[in-house]
């Protein structure tokens, strides 16, 4: 697979970053595919996106050309909103994109900008990611400098101002309607749907706005230059094109990997990725870092493609595509132990079942890893995750509940062990 | 015949010991379940148990209790937790001692005694104030209010078994 | 009647637990569920009179609509011809939704009890469920709803649940038990909604999130009580009731708000109290639901200002002058004594009565002046005139503030609505977030002129308002050129669909006040808004019971001709002219016998021959006229003080007493009397005033968690008088603004929501927020009078001097200085007038 060309990481063909607008254009053929979007009709370029089957990045992945046309066209205000807020656990492609091949996200971000006639595009940046956003502003005034943000870009008539803001290192804020509010200057808790961010009243400030991960309008400036078709070819049915897989766990080659949608979670974890580390073997996988439902290693599991369609026959989600790999040496209560003290920390609050269902079920769970709980308690931290599932206002109630429901389910055993004392809680809590 | 069975009746009883005591000479033992005249506990340490919610006098039927309520502070505190009663009256010509409102106190601050002997020659002597009804405090212990340091009873009901 | 459904609603169907009923299109599934079926789904954070969140989950349904084909849009049958029913496989919260054609909802099923029963369990996993001490227990909606759909068992263990503050006060009236706290965020909506004042926000996140205040003073606004009614736990409690009884053991009576225009709606929450003797006493004051009137909201000041009525300096004995002291006396030889002097002096008697005195009050007063010849009725404060206007060309029968909204329009003019009447300014602003033009004009930054210029984007809804400021004075003047100096400010005010203006008196002589008032009422003449439903003037007269002495036949204006004519007898009823009013004292000198009538021993009662202690709002039956002219009556609550009556009734018996006729035996057989002989009162009786009707939205039930703690109108939602009269649009000759001399400044009095009355000093813990007395100045006139911000100056003025600390800031207009009234025990300028003022520098003492 390694052979095979790089939709994002176009630099990696290159073998170095590519930082400067100089290179990016010279390399890179950078911004052919803005140069040629700003010649064609707004609606052209949607259909083009949408006929490509590029989905969303983040962790949904809702079709980018369905969400775009969804923006009414006769609104005089609207804007882009890019999502680089990647604060999943395990995840770590867009920071890669940002600080290798910066360009590319400005390129995919102005094209989706002119495409549904946006005055500006925001990125939202997480935090941590200060140093990120200041190379990121660097590029920006680049890319003004030569005529590709401002007025009348390109002699198109369009025009569109780019900005970074860093957030506050909010989980949350990285769901989309959370994301404005942060950007808005509030509290960062997602917001009552509908109205949706694509419709009036529902998006930045009230207006209608598209909020795109960083690695989806990556994808934008190739399917621009090669037509929806070639893209079309890569990936499977359903899944078009390349994903950035993030490795890391008890791996040999931990990473970020470019690869077709029909790859398989063997080929990538055995044979690019070097497999387990030495005298140990696969136990388990959280294909979409912490908040997906866990799986075991089977063969089975190893043998179906990473793609979204293959993934939900498996009763998992790939996600944003941030594998953590686990050995036979975890035990998984105490991956569960983990992850919820993680979503504990990072509920917003607003909504009362994941408020204060994390907040019981990390309290339980410290239990369990003091080895002091019995088997009622694991029932009840897996009845207490089922009442909080599917009743929450944004999605991380359902994430929240996953790594209890699904690791009971699959090694109920691991957390017998552990609440019995068994096993003693492993080092580094 | 019939009253030489009446006659063995009598003198069958004569031997037997006399039920009738003389009273008030002589007192009766109680059951322990005995319900007589009130008492507002404390605990081991001497404050107040009552917090004074007014739950006795809501369970009342006979409307005998009276209860206001106050905050606790801890240069002048009265009970652990955030709330004591100011006032506390019982009107035993209303009580019909039916123990309700000690089935109703969550701090079990109010128990039924065994003291029975009430009788008045005052109306207004029926109604047992605070001061009647709490017990004293236990030997050598400070009676309330008391200063007490700060930072100790956080509690807004006090833990039965260690008050703070 | 206030319902969702208007005349032009459209109605769509919905089916609740299979069965169908019509609601009105776009309302809220909650409301509606509740208004047509009675079906009350348990909420948290919803309320009816804020936008949903949709974060308690509490709301739980199962939401569905009828199946229709993608392609065609046809309605999809089942086989045996019902329209197939397309479910959502999750939960819904119904909060969220609003209704619409086919919408489908079950409440009643398995799914949805325990969707709810899990909501229950997690929310009471951090309660600290001290029920027992909360003052909200008894009438708690998370009391109830766990009864309701609760386990019953906890699963959580008690020493994982997490311990937080108990007690920590948001400001000086509200305290916030950290444990108990939802994190509903009502009252951080409620003030960011409906006040506008965002106050609280959120801090933190997860379990850790908390309200907390970011004023300075903290929870810095008039509402805040309101926050306490709408928190569904126990976690906000005023101070001022804090463990003061519990909530079964409350009477409440059914009253109205003693202290401004609005006629707030109240509840007297009243227990017996050892200290008040075993009397009946006011515990908490709580609203009263009159969508017509204050929605379910009250002011602060209604809200914690009723200490007066129980303060130890209440009048409560009668006194009686001899020679310069004062002994005891009875009522009964009272009357005689009274009727005595008042016949001696041949029918020169004159009465001035305040805004506090009722309708019943005033009527026999005023009988009693007339019958003995007299026919000077004056209004206390000669401030605000205009009343006549209002009865002419007010908010005309049926009319509610509350159904303003897009495309119509507010003026408000020469008022400091948020300090004289707070309600209105409350729902005013409400009416611009609904749409409504608002401009406040002034001669000085007000907080509404704040509300209602803000960039409507930082709340993120778009409301339409301007602003005039003009010179200091110049109110009347910029009211009858408004077609001409604010062009587009008058078109758009004309062309309403609705327009209500508020003329204030600020800045303005009784003179210029009448001309503002008759300026605005031709602008509502000339742009055909008057008598139209939901237009109108209003005028922030001071009092409860500002419209009430014009019809019982007192005006300001005959204040001023007695001033000017001094009678031999005056009767003074609740009016404390020699304590607002520095210049009283020269002609009140030229009167022989002042008889007052009044709750304290003020400076007006200190020079009096006679003192009658009369009884507040709180102590007995009555009625009082709001500024929209509704009559609306109030009950008996408190035990009385002392030996104080009814002034009806006292006023009645001087008169009996004087031979002119029997005394009426109750304050409902003095209402008769009103409506016989009083055209306007025509048709209103007690039993009137008593009526109710349904209100929209149907809070106050049983069902705390709806609306809050406010209370179902049991005692009667008022009558508005109709308006009388055609009022024809007359010439306006505007008084020329008063000119300071060399050396001297225009004072401004202005009037403070909190001050230093004998009616609100009483309310001790609300005494940190009384301002010390300021003068507020242009820095251009604070430098010409070499005063820096925060200096102490004195102030002279006519009548008196006072020294206060300087205030320097371009709120305020060059050439005056604003002066409020009552900050200070002394009498400072009621009406506008020429001082000086000179800086202080020796250390001085601020006389508060």
């Amino acid at each position: 697979m390694a052979d095979s060309k790089h939709i994002v990481l176009r630099h990696l063909d290159i073998g170095k970053p590519i930082i400067k607008l100089k290179d990016y254009e010279k390399r890179a053929g950078g911004y052919d595919g803005f140069k040629k979007a700003v010649k064609m009709e707004k609606s052209a370029v949607i259909d083009e996106v949408k006929a490509s089957g590029l989905r969303g990045r983040g962790g949904a992945g809702f079709p980018a050309g369905v969400k775009w046309s969804f923006i009414p066209q006769n609104e005089p205000i609207k804007y882009v909103t890019v999502n680089a807020d990647e604060s999943e656990t395990g995840t770590f492609k867009d920071r890669l994109i940002m600080e290798q091949n910066p360009h590319q996200l400005i390129e995919g971000a102005l094209t989706c900008a002119y495409a549904i006639g946006a005055k500006a595009v925001y990125i939202y940046l997480r935090g941590e990611f200060w140093d990120v956003a200041h190379m990121l502003d660097e590029r920006i005034e680049e890319a003004r400098k030569a005529g590709y943000i401002g007025e009348n870009i390109l002699g198109s008539g369009f025009s569109c101002e780019v900005y970074t803001h860093l957030g506050a290192g909010a989980y949350i804020c990285g769901e989309e309607s959370a994301l404005l509010n942060s950007l808005e200057g509030k509290l960062g808790q997602p917001r009552v749907r509908p109205p949706f961010p694509a419709q009036k009243g529902g998006g930045l400030y009230g207006e209608a706005t598209v909020v795109n991960n960083v690695e989806t309008l990556a994808n934008v400036p190739w399917i621009m230059v090669n037509g929806a078709d070639e893209y079309k070819k890569i990936g499977t049915e359903q899944s078009a094109g390349t994903k950035l897989y993030c490795v890391s766990g008890n791996i040999q080659k931990p990473g970020v990997y470019e690869l077709p949608f029909d790859t398989t979670f063997r080929e990538l974890l055995e044979t690019v990725c070097g497999g387990p580390p030495e005298g140990r073997s696969f136990k388990a996988l959280l294909p979409s870092g912490g908040s997906g439902p866990i799986v075991p290693l089977t063969d089975e599991v190893l043998d179906t493609r990473m793609s979204y369609e293959d993934c939900a026959a498996i009763d998992t989600i790939i996600g944003s595509a941030s594998l953590i790999v686990m050995d036979d040496s975890v035990n998984i209560a105490w991956v569960a132990s983990k992850v919820i003290k993680f979503f504990a920390h990072e509920s917003c609050g607003k909504c009362t079942p994941c408020r204060e269902g994390t907040y019981w079920l990390d309290k339980v769970l410290d239990r369990i890893m003091a080895g002091q709980a019995t088997a009622k308690d694991i029932e009840r931290i897996d009845d207490v995750a089922k009442n909080m599932a599917g009743i929450t206002l944004c999605a991380l109630g359902d994430f929240a509940a996953n790594p209890i429901i699904h690791t009971i389910k699959h090694f109920k055993e691991d957390f017998l062990a552990m609440a019995e004392g068994k096993e003693l809680a492993q080092a580094g809590d | 015949m019939n009253i030489i069975k009446g006659f063995m009746t009598t003198f069958k009883h004569v031997l037997e010991e006399p039920v009738t005591l003389q009273y008030p000479e002589q007192v009766k033992d109680f059951e322990k379940r005995y319900k007589g005249r009130h008492h507002l506990r404390r605990y081991d340490n001497g404050l107040e148990k009552c917090i004074g919610c007014s739950l006795c006098a809501a369970a009342c039927p006979a409307d005998a209790i009276w209860v206001e309520a106050a905050e606790n502070s801890d240069e002048e505190r009265y009970s652990p937790g955030e709330r004591y009663a100011k006032t506390y009256e019982i009107n035993m010509l209303r009580c019909i001692f039916c123990g309700y409102c000690e089935d109703a106190c969550p701090t079990q601050a109010i128990q039924l005694g065994h003291e029975h002997q009430l009788s008045f020659t005052d109306r207004r002597d029926a109604i047992y104030i605070k001061d009647m009804l709490i017990d004293a405090p236990a030997d050598g212990q400070e009676a309330t209010p008391r200063q007490v340091e700060a930072g100790v009873y956080t509690q807004s009901i006090p833990n039965m078994e260690d008050p703070s | 009647m206030v319902t969702p459904v208007k005349e032009d609603t459209e109605l769509v169907t919905i089916n609740i637990d299979g069965k169908d009923y019509q609601v009105p299109k776009g309302g809220n599934l909650v409301d509606m569920a509740k208004w047509v079926a009675g079906n009350d789904i348990p909420v948290f954070c919803y309320h009816p009179k804020m936008d949903p969140v949709g974060m308690c989950r509490m709301c739980l349904i199962e939401l569905g609509g009828v199946a229709r084909d993608r392609a065609t849009g046809d309605i999809q049958y089942n086989d045996d011809g019902t329209p197939q029913i397309r479910w959502f496989p999750k939960l819904q919260t119904a909060c969220t939704q609003t209704v619409n054609d086919g919408m489908y909802i079950k409440t009643n099923t398995e799914q949805v009890k325990e969707g709810r029963e899990s909501v229950i369990e997690f929310l009471l996993t951090s309660h600290p469920l001290d029920c027992p001490i909360c003052d909200k227990g008894g009438e708690c909606p998370l009391q109830n709803l766990t009864m309701a759909h609760g386990n019953g068992v906890s699963r959580m263990y008690f020493d994982d649940k997490m311990h937080l503050n108990k007690h920590y006060p948001l400001g000086d009236l509200i305290y916030l038990d950290r444990e108990r706290c939802i994190q509903c965020a009502r009252c951080i909506r409620f003030q960011d909604e409906i006040v506008g004042d965002d106050v609280l926000a959120f801090h933190e996140r997860g379990r850790r999130l908390q309200i907390i205040t970011n004023s300075d003073p903290g929870f810095d606004t008039y509402f805040s009580g309101n926050t306490t009614d709408i928190c569904p736990v126990g976690a906000l409690t005023t101070g001022d009731f804090r463990f003061g009884a519990r909530p079964w053991e409350l009477t409440e009576v059914p009253s109205i708000s003693p202290w401004d225009a609005a006629g707030e709606n109240i509840s007297l929450s009243t227990r017996l109290d050892r200290d008040f003797g075993g009397k009946a006493m006011i515990k908490r004051v709580m609203p009263r639901q009159n969508e017509y009137v204050n929605e379910i909201w009250i002011s602060d000041k209604t809200r914690f200002g009723h200490h007066f009525t129980r303060s130890d300096n209440r009048l409560s004995k009668i006194q009686i002058r001899k020679g310069s002291n004062f002994s005891e006396s009875t009522w009964d030889s009272t009357f005689k004594a009274v009727a005595k002097t008042l016949k001696e002096a041949n029918g020169s008697v004159a009465a001035i009565a305040g805004g506090s005195a009722t309708n019943e009050d005033l009527y026999e007063l005023a009988q009693l002046v007339t019958g003995l010849g007299g026919d000077k009725l004056g209004a206390w404060s000669p401030t605000h005139t205009g009343a006549d206007l209002v009865a002419q060309v007010g908010l005309p029968e049926g009319s509610n503030l509350g159904e303003l909204g897009a495309g119509d329009a507010i003026l408000v003019i020469a008022s400091d609505l948020e300090e004289e009447v707070p309600m209105w300014r409350l729902r005013l602003k409400t009416a611009q977030d609904r749409g409504a033009y608002l401009v406040v004009a002034n001669g000085r930054n007000t907080r509404l002129e704040e509300l209602a210029t803000e960039d409507p984007n930082i709340k993120g809804r778009v409301v339409d308002g301007a602003a005039i400021r003009y010179e200091a004075g110049s109110a009347a003047a910029v009211m009858a050129n408004l077609k001409k100096s604010n062009k587009d400010i008058a078109k758009k005010l004309a062309d309403a669909n609705h327009l209500v203006i508020v003329a204030g008196a600020e800045g303005l002589t009784l003179e210029g006040h009448r001309a503002l008032v008759q300026s605005a009422a031709n602008f509502l003449i000339d742009s055909g808004h008057a008598g139209k439903v939901n237009s109108g003037l209003l005028v922030p007269l001071p009092g409860a019971n500002g419209m009430g002495l014009h019809y019982m036949g007192f005006s300001p204006e005959t204040t001023q001709d007695i001033a000017a004519n001094p009678p031999k007898v005056l009767i003074v009823l609740n009016a404390e002219i020699l304590d607002d009013d520095p210049t009283a004292k020269t002609w009140l000198s030229q009167v022989d016998t002042v008889i007052t009538l009044g709750y304290f021993m003020d400076a007006i009662a200190r020079e009096s021959k006679f003192v009658l202690p009369v009884q507040t709002f709180a102590e007995r039956d009555g009625s009082f006229t709001n500024g929209e002219r509704r009559v609306q009556r109030f009950y008996t609550a408190q035990g009385p003080m002392g030996d104080a009556i009814p002034a009806w009734k006292a006023v009645g018996n001087i008169a009996q007493a004087a031979d002119l006729g029997r005394a009426k035996l109750s304050a409902a057989a003095v209402m008769v009397a009103i409506a016989k002989n009083v055209a306007a009162f025509e048709g209103i009786t007690y039993k009137v005033l008593a009526r109710t009707e349904r209100q929209f939205p149907d809070v106050g039930g049983d069902d705390k968690y709806y609306g809050g703690n406010a209370y179902q109108n049991t005692g009667g939602i008022g009558k508005q008088i109709a308006l009388s009269g055609t009022a024809k649009s007359e010439k306006v000759t505007v008084p020329d603004a008063l000119k300071a001399g060399k050396g001297e400044i225009v004072l401004l009095p202005t009037t403070r929501l909190y001050d230093r009355s004998h009616m609100f000093i009483p309310t001790v813990m609300v005494r940190s927020r009384v301002s010390l007395p300021f003068v507020h100045l242009n820095p251009k006139d604070a430098k010409a009078l070499k005063l820096a911000d925060g200096d102490y100056a004195e102030v002279n003025y006519d009548g008196g001097s006072v020294r206060v600390r300087a205030v320097v800031s371009d709120d305020v207009s060059v050439g005056a200085a604003v002066f409020p009234r009552k900050l200070t025990e002394k009498a400072t300028p009621l009406v506008p007038t020429v001082g000086t003022i000179t800086k202080v520098t020796e250390p001085a003492q601020i006389e508060g």
